[in-house]
């Protein structure tokens, strides 16, 4: 187990290295370079542009750029051929490089350093994963158990039309028809945003946070309660099962104890994807519900070609995701000891 | 006893597998009503200039800036008194809502619909304006012939990658190449694509075509999963063993014999990957980064609701009504050929 464990964790150390190189590569990709809007300011000359581009180093080697990023600059030797102009002239004002939290400064936000910007953001994007999640934990998992007991009822048609309905629309669609006529026209809710302005109460948040929260879920809701479908229905074929129902168990008994207990395991594994698609999915409802969190940070980066910011969100977004499915991955070889390290399939 | 058994086979009609399969799919009422279904949208996005000509009277992209954001022609006298009625609820809660208005609202409503039958080509908008004064049923209509285009891109693109890679990796299961591929889907599983396809289609501003490449290379890792593991199951069958034997070569091993193993997965998955496109092209549409303006999508449509979505809802409706029938009906074909295809369906289902 502390090898598979080693091992997954020096994968999920190279997979997060990869992300690094994709986030840097995306930088090298900007037509112009990614200083090309500041050539859109019809002051600008080409002198401030070329003193813009030392500034910010672009004119170095692609692989001392990237070093330079990665590790910080301030260890590297003092010419223009490793370090940025600012970094040059006073070494206080070095890159630190992403391994010790320093992003850059951001574009847009003058003066932001691109990590504040996020640390800002992050409670906001993690108050509404987390509800969401929470939301399709309590809603999928009595769902998909009702739906394998009673097969052919009711909680299997919810299932199914819940299933139709995320698959034929857009699921921030659905969150923005429920904003115009619960909150546009009927007022039960309001209309975006975090908290009412002067009035930060618990419950004026809740208040904003259910909506959002609930729509999406949905998305998780649905996976969450046919994965326990699934797994109640391969556990109750089970011969334990038989056996606990030939020795006269009660119907109960057998599955709280027998299949429940059986079948929740292989769902920790379905978490990992959920927390990823979370995180990733968050940008629309962001933009719908007009909540203030990376999501609509990544937004504004991108419609004002951010590249520190932009860079940085999607390695910390990387390495939330990579971290959220090792752990699931280690959480999963704890609770069943029967899961094969070594070869898969 | 056996020359029985001879009779009775002349007396069955030959059948093929697709015939059988063909046979029924006509057979189950929704999914000929979601052909029928799928027919339409795919016949008004094709016949889009036509009607937008002879029915409807407007240009997909003729601004007309004194009449923006206007409601629907035939529901323009009932406007005002929704909007009313929406008031009351916001000033008085829910409990203050006018519900009595509603009668008006529907007796102008219904006194419109005939007056805007009767109205010259061009002067009636079924679905109201936009916030450039462009006409919005028109705009959808011709707004099918970008997404339904993408969604089949995108299923090509990413059906023939996923296919491609699950072949190979199912067929050297185990061996350096399987470890590079699922090395390739496990990198791309865990960091936020759809952030980096936001990211990139910012970049490259691309087109419909070039917008449908980048779907399609995000998109394949799931198919290419389900291939795997498909042909994993069939490769030390004895037809393969025995063509392996008899010296065909690796191609002629994967298309000639596994392929036709998994053609059933393939069709059924292409089907669901054509509607999940027009969903993900939507949301990058929405967001301002898919397929710009003046070209109509029905991801873009929306996105001029985007200050305004409370007093224009039409905006927000009328393209995801679009995208609803047809991703619905596309859905329930593939549920149709996903229960035609397989022989043992009613032991999968339950």
């Amino acid at each position: 187990m502390t090898r598979y464990i080693i091992r997954r964790s020096i994968q999920s150390f190279f997979l997060l290295w990869l992300a690094t190189i994709i986030g840097f590569t995306v930088y090298q990709l900007a037509p112009g370079g990614p200083l090309q809007f500041l050539s859109d300011d019809p002051k600008g000359t080409s002198a401030d542009f070329n003193r813009l581009t030392r500034m910010y180093g672009i004119d170095r080697s692609i692989g001392a750029q990237y070093l330079a990023w990665l590790a910080g600059e301030d260890w590297l030797p003092n010419n223009a051929t490793w370090r940025t102009g600012r970094c040059l002239s006073d070494s206080t004002r070095c890159g630190r490089g992403i391994l010790r939290l320093d992003f850059g400064k951001s574009f847009y936000f003058k003066g932001e350093s691109a990590i504040s910007l996020i640390i800002q953001r992050m409670p906001a994007t993690f108050i509404l994963a987390f509800s969401s999640l929470i939301i399709s934990v309590v809603g999928g998992i009595p769902l998909g158990i009702f739906a394998a007991l009673y097969r052919g009822r009711w909680p299997d048609h919810i299932i199914r039309v819940l299933t139709v309905l995320v698959s034929t629309v857009p699921d921030w669609w659905i969150g923005l028809l429920l904003l115009i006529v619960l909150g546009g026209y009927l007022g039960v809710v309001p209309l975006g945003g975090m908290e009412t302005v002067g009035d930060g109460s618990l419950l004026d948040r809740l208040h904003h946070l259910i909506l959002p929260a609930i729509v999406s879920a949905i998305g998780g809701w649905i996976s969450m309660s046919r994965i326990m479908r699934f797994e109640m229905l391969e556990v109750l074929n089970q011969d334990y099962v038989r056996t606990a129902r030939a020795k006269g168990l009660s119907e109960r008994a057998v599955v709280v104890r027998h299949v429940l207990r059986n079948a929740l395991m292989p769902f920790i594994t379905g978490l990992s994807g959920i927390f990823l698609l979370v995180l990733s999915g968050s940008i629309l409802f962001e933009l719908v519900f007009s909540w203030p969190g990376m999501g609509r940070l990544a937004i504004t980066a991108i419609n004002s070609r951010d590249y520190p910011v932009m860079m940085a969100l999607f390695v910390i977004s990387s390495f939330l995701g990579i971290m959220g499915i090792l752990m699931v991955d280690i959480l999963y070889s704890f609770v069943d000891p029967r899961v094969k390290y070594e070869v898969t399939k | 006893m056996r020359s029985q058994s001879n009779l009775n086979m002349t007396q069955v009609k030959e059948q093929t597998y697709w015939g059988a399969v063909g046979r029924k799919l006509l057979h189950d009422k929704i999914t000929v009503a979601a052909i029928l279904l799928l027919t339409f949208m795919i016949s008004i996005s094709i016949g889009a200039s036509w009607i937008g000509d002879n029915l409807l009277g407007f240009d997909p992209t003729e601004t007309n800036l004194r009449y923006r954001n206007k409601p629907p022609t035939w529901l323009l006298e009932s406007w005002p008194q929704f909007e009313e009625f929406t008031q009351s609820c916001q000033l008085k809660g829910l409990s203050g809502c006018q519900w009595s208005w509603w009668g008006e609202v529907i007796s102008h409503a219904l006194t419109g619909i005939p007056n805007c039958f009767n109205a010259a080509l061009g002067q009636c908008h079924w679905l109201g304006t936009d916030q450039a004064g462009r006409d919005v049923l028109t705009r959808a209509i011709y707004g099918g012939r970008i997404s339904l285009r993408i969604g089949i891109y995108v299923a090509g693109i990413s059906m023939t990658l996923g296919v491609m890679m699950g072949l190979i990796s199912g067929y050297y299961a185990a061996t350096l190449i399987d470890d590079i591929i699922n090395a390739i889907i496990q990198t791309m599983g865990s960091i936020p694509l759809l952030f980096l396809l936001i990211i990139l289609s910012r970049i490259f501003q691309p087109g419909p075509e070039g917008l449908a490449f980048l779907l399609g290379i995000f998109g394949w890792m799931g198919v290419s999963r389900l291939i795997r593991g498909q042909i994993f199951s069939i490769r030390e069958r004895e037809y393969i063993i025995a063509s392996r034997a008899i010296g065909a070569s690796i191609w002629q091993i994967m298309f000639r014999h596994m392929f036709p193993n998994v053609i059933s997965i393939i069709i059924v998955v292409g089907v669901f990957n054509i509607a999940g496109a027009i969903i993900a092209e939507a949301g990058l549409s929405y967001l301002g980064v898919g397929i710009g303006p003046p070209l109509p999508s029905w991801g873009n449509m929306m996105q001029g609701s985007l200050g305004n979505f409370t007093d224009a809802p039409w905006l927000v409706l009328t393209p995801g009504l679009f995208i609803f029938l047809t991703t619905l009906s596309i859905y329930l074909i593939g549920d149709g050929l996903r229960d035609a295809l397989d022989p043992w369906v009613k032991e999968a289902r339950e």
